[in-house]
């Protein structure tokens, strides 16, 4: 410590000037934390709907298209931006202080109040680059077009939502509510889309009549209109480039199985030093990471894509700039998808079919998949302090041992587990994300695999409250 | 009695394997006890760490603010109201902005 200049450091004269939610000085009732939690999401889904003031038009190919899932971003919306902002700078500074760029003593209170000031203000001014990169770059109409007074209007509505979302996020962690706002968007988002796909009563006529785009409905439609019944099942659960039937099937297998596959565990024995008889233990899941990997693979992937279609469009003869990936308009939805390149053989085969014709492109994809998230979950525990070294250490600190083992062996113990079990469950994750792609689950196999997890952690932060609850209570 | 307390102190802030040694020495009714009361107090003290062995660790993984740092303190309400507010702000400039357009669109 001392000596020497630190990075950390220049961020102490902005540290007066971040807006700051208080900590809550009692303990807040299960009622009042729902009732904050559902408060916030509300601000959260109008803010999605609400449209900028100000924008001539958002047409034309979304460079971002492939982010929005996990970033809880809608076009043309206040919350264009999303979580983008938070996360953005969350990982960066993850990573700068785990590959110890900038030294953080995590013992020192004033440091880590110095790397989370550090972390919003970059947060802060990660919204406001992105907001005039977005105007700039001519997302809503030039700025000509669209005049200087209501340029800067919109970059102002970007950057106070991306404000906003960091409150809402910092209020909903600091004990008010449940779980974090990223996680509680992300789902809300994603769960949005499925239920419209399922549900959704808009008609889309694509040649062969209205056709309802909900799955549900447009099954209920189908099977009431036609006169062959056979028939109109069969193309309630094939029909192509609308929702079908047989994706929200797939949708709900993964749901399962992921659900299934969270009760995986390995679970250590550990007891108290000096109270006697108190016994414990400490779980070890086979999703060790939860969905760290994915979205960190998702966050990669989506640089990838965005600087390749940047590259494309402006150098589309390049032979290096061809390597990184080709992008061609699908003719359905306006949108690039790549088809060649690095970038091609990254994006999940469109189906089982496609897999078969292009073999080297399915297994490129699978191995890739895999791996990267298997190192991303590696690398995670090491980054995020949940390591066997970290583990071993907080299990010291509160006096618990592994019966059986002497104290100096916890370590080689839980390293026996822990590396194992991160690296294996971000293949599992891998795994089930091509298995969700490839069976057409709605929404993306990222985006299912991030629901799906984010909900059941919710599910067990209900219980414990519920639990604590009545134990305080109940009697 | 000082010294059995001075070291348990050192034990717990250098985390090396004294505490185990250091264990069976003094009376052990009072050092069980003194010990216990510590251990709650820093638990709470650090509050994240008591939490962790139950839960797992995967709740607490994008979890970036958790601690106090000085700052503008806004408390919750407010968080919620300027949310409330911008909202507001957005629509009405939505209106404002018909209303002008319709405005100066029947006006020349």
């Amino acid at each position: 410590m001392g000596g020497g200049f630190r990075v950390l450091h220049l961020v102490r004269p902005f540290l007066s000037f971040l807006p700051e939610v208080q900590s809550a000085d009692r303990k807040i009732p299960f009622r009042e934390k729902v009732l904050y939690t559902v408060i916030s999401l509300f601000i959260f889904l109008v803010c999605s709907q609400l449209p900028l003031y100000g924008i001539h038009s958002t047409t034309g190919a979304d460079p971002f298209y492939w982010m929005r899932v996990i970033l809880a971003s809608n076009r043309g919306t206040v919350m264009e931006l999303g979580i983008t902002p938070i996360v953005t700078s969350g990982l960066v500074m993850q990573l700068l202080a785990g590959s110890k760029i900038i030294e953080v003593d995590n013992n020192v209170r004033e440091d880590r109040a110095l790397l989370n000031g550090a972390q919003k203000l970059l947060g802060i001014l990660i919204a406001i680059g992105e907001a005039v990169a977005y105007v700039l770059s001519g997302m809503y109409g030039s700025v000509s077009q669209l005049g200087v007074g209501n340029a800067v209007l919109i970059i102002i509505q970007l950057w106070f939502a991306g404000i906003i979302v960091i409150c809402l996020d910092e209020l909903l962690q600091k004990g008010y509510g449940l779980g974090s706002g990223i996680s509680l968007f992300i789902a809300t988002n994603m769960c949005e889309n499925i239920i419209w796909k399922a549900f959704s009563p808009t008609t889309i006529n694509s040649g062969r009549g209205a056709e309802f785009e909900g799955a549900v409905i447009a099954l209920f439609h189908l099977l009431i209109t036609r006169t062959d019944k056979v028939r109109a099942l069969r193309e309630a659960f094939y029909r192509q480039n609308l929702p079908n039937v047989a994706n929200l099937l797939a949708t709900v297998l993964i749901f399962l199985i992921v659900i299934y596959l969270q009760g995986f565990r390995v679970v250590l024995p550990v007891r108290s030093k000096n109270a006697r008889g108190q016994q414990g233990s400490y779980p070890i899941k086979l999703f060790y990471t939860s969905n760290m990997p994915i979205i960190l693979q998702s966050a990669l992937v989506s640089n990838v894509y965005f600087i390749s279609q940047l590259l494309y469009r402006k150098y589309s003869g390049n032979f290096l700039v061809n390597l990184l990936g080709k992008w061609k308009e699908s003719e359905y939805s306006g949108q690039s998808v790549p088809v060649g390149g690095l970038a091609y053989y990254i994006t999940a085969p469109s189906s089982l079919a496609d897999m078969v014709a292009h073999p080297f492109h399915a297994i490129f994809y699978i191995v890739f998949m895999l791996s990267a998230c298997a190192l991303f979950s590696k690398t995670w525990i090491e980054v995020s302090g949940s390591s066997a070294r970290d583990v071993a250490k907080q299990l010291k600190e509160q006096q618990m041992v592994m019966p059986g083992h002497r104290e100096s062996n916890l370590y080689k113990e839980l390293n026996r587990y822990i590396p194992t079990a991160a690296a294996f469950g971000g293949v599992c994750i891998g795994l089930l994300t091509v298995l969700a792609d490839l069976m057409g689950a709605i929404g993306s196999g990222t985006g299912i695999l991030l629901a799906v997890t984010i909900i059941y952690q919710y599910f067990e932060t209900f219980e414990k409250e519920k639990a604590s609850e009545m134990g305080f209570f109940g009697l | 009695m000082a010294r059995g307390s001075s070291s348990s102190q050192s034990a717990s802030s250098s985390s090396s394997t004294r505490p185990g040694t250091a264990a069976p020495r003094g009376s052990a009714a009072a050092t069980a006890g003194m010990r216990r009361r510590r251990l709650g107090g820093s638990s709470s003290a650090s509050g994240s760490s008591g939490a962790a062995v139950g839960s797992g660790n995967a709740s607490n993984m994008l979890r970036f603010y958790t601690d106090d740092s000085p700052g503008l303190k806004i408390s919750p309400t407010v968080v919620l109201v300027m949310s409330l507010c911008f909202i507001g702000f957005v629509t009405a400039l939505h209106v404002f902005g018909k209303f002008y357009r319709y405005r100066s669109g029947s006006g020349p």
